[in-house]
């Protein structure tokens, strides 16, 4: 038997071979992100759906209990002046965890892709760096990398850069860890199932053998973690890695 | 067979393609979720500062409203105690004059019964001197059994009696 797992898919290649950008394919990754788009804003527009101000809707609390929520966690890390960011955290996080959360449907998240972590770690580093630029000026920032001692220059520029490579990394890591022990279990478990039911006289036993009974029940307890918790956690840490950052920069 | 990515690998067009996505999706979220949320609330907020500047006005209004009653009751007992003040002057103002008045009449009263009993004392008194004259002229007469020319006599009795009136 043979476990193979591979990338998302490539729906469709367009035939235009753009310079740097190569060629445009429709990927899994992309069809799936539409998809979560369309999930948050629809969710969005059901949840907003006739507000009212006195005698509220469950619906209605949910609404404001999540913006409620968003509007403390961002101003909560990153302070007041922070304020126009909590449209752009809640879109991230609800972004993430969507993705994440997606592959309980069986669909490929799209945060198992690292393009798309990247995309989101090189846009939260060019808001700490236009943080920084802001707080101190271009010579401030510039002359903060030779701090304290101009030999650690290197170091400095090094470490400046694995902030978005490790928040990106760090992401796509705990959800392709996740992809790769589930496809493996599923893998290990059907196999088990078919030498367990092998096991079985004649003809029935080859047909049992055929189905893997066992990947029932246990692997919904490993997706508990690896699905919902670390879809959790990891949208979490990712949206608090961006408000401590961008604040931090803010600040010198 | 169905074409693959690679397991890691960054794929130019859908790194852009996110960057696009995820401000779509900022944009999305916005409009469809905090813009009314935020709206609601935020006239939530005004309709409960209304209605707490409402109470503390209706609080002011009761306040002014109880002030001004005790200030009312305040005069109206001052008015109720001046009246007493007065009445009670008035009373004894009035008590004195009648007093006096009594008094006055009494005396006037007194002086009047004088008036009639000295009247009536010299009435009898000139009565009696008359009789007194006549019994004497008689007496007199029959004494001496003369007659001593009246005239000689009257003025005789009168001077006695006049005596009799001084010494009693």
């Amino acid at each position: 038997m043979e476990v193979s797992i591979t990338g998302a898919k490539i729906f469709y290649t367009f035939p235009i071979d753009f310079p740097i950008l190569g060629k445009f394919q429709i990927t899994e990754t992309l069809v799936v992100s539409w998809l979560v788009m369309l999930i948050i804003t629809g969710l969005c527009i059901w949840l907003t759906r006739d507000l009212k101000v006195e005698n509220i809707s469950k619906r209605q609390a949910v609404a404001e209990m999540l913006v409620e929520m968003a509007n403390k966690f961002v101003i909560g890390n990153m302070g007041e002046k922070f304020r126009k960011m909590i449209p752009f955290v809640a879109a991230l996080f609800a972004t993430s965890l969507v993705s994440n959360l997606i592959s309980l449907t069986g669909l490929r998240s799209p945060t198992a892709d690292l393009s798309v972590e990247a995309a989101w770690a090189v846009v939260v580093f060019i808001m700490i760096t236009a943080e920084k630029i802001k707080a101190g000026g271009v010579g401030g920032y510039l002359k903060g990398f030779t701090q304290p001692i101009p030999v650690l220059t290197p170091f400095n520029i090094l470490s400046e850069l694995a902030t978005p490579i490790s928040m990106a990394c760090r992401h796509f890591g705990n959800i392709l860890s996740g992809i790769v022990i589930n496809s493996l279990i599923y893998a290990a478990l059907a196999l088990a199932s078919s030498a367990l039911f092998g096991l079985l006289p004649g003809l029935v036993g080859d047909i049992l053998a055929q189905i893997p009974f066992l990947s029932v029940g246990i692997p919904a307890i490993l997706s508990f973690y690896f699905d919902w918790f670390t879809g959790f956690m990891q949208a979490f840490i990712f949206c608090m890695l961006t408000t401590m950052y961008i604040a931090n920069a803010s600040e010198g | 067979m169905q074409q693959v990515q690679d397991l890691v690998t960054l794929v130019p067009w859908t790194f852009v393609a996110m960057i696009c996505n995820l401000f779509i999706q900022v944009y999305l979220i916005k409009r469809f979720l905090f813009k009314p949320v935020n709206a609601m609330l935020e006239k939530r907020k005004a309709m409960a500062d209304a209605q707490i500047q409402d109470a503390v006005k209706a609080k002011d209004e009761a306040q002014a409203m109880k002030a001004e009653y005790e200030q009312n009751m305040a005069e109206a007992k001052n008015k109720a105690s001046e009246i007493l003040t007065t009445a009670q002057k008035t009373a004894s103002v009035q008590s004195e004059e009648i007093l006096k008045d009594a008094a006055r009449q009494a005396a006037a009263m007194k002086a009047k019964a004088e008036k009639d009993i000295a009247q009536e004392k010299r009435k009898a008194v000139n009565e009696i001197k008359d009789e007194i004259g006549g019994m004497a002229v008689d007496i007199a007469g029959k004494v001496i059994e003369r007659e001593i020319s009246e005239e000689d006599h009257k003025k005789l009795i009168d001077e006695f009696i006049a005596n009799v009136g001084e010494a009693s």
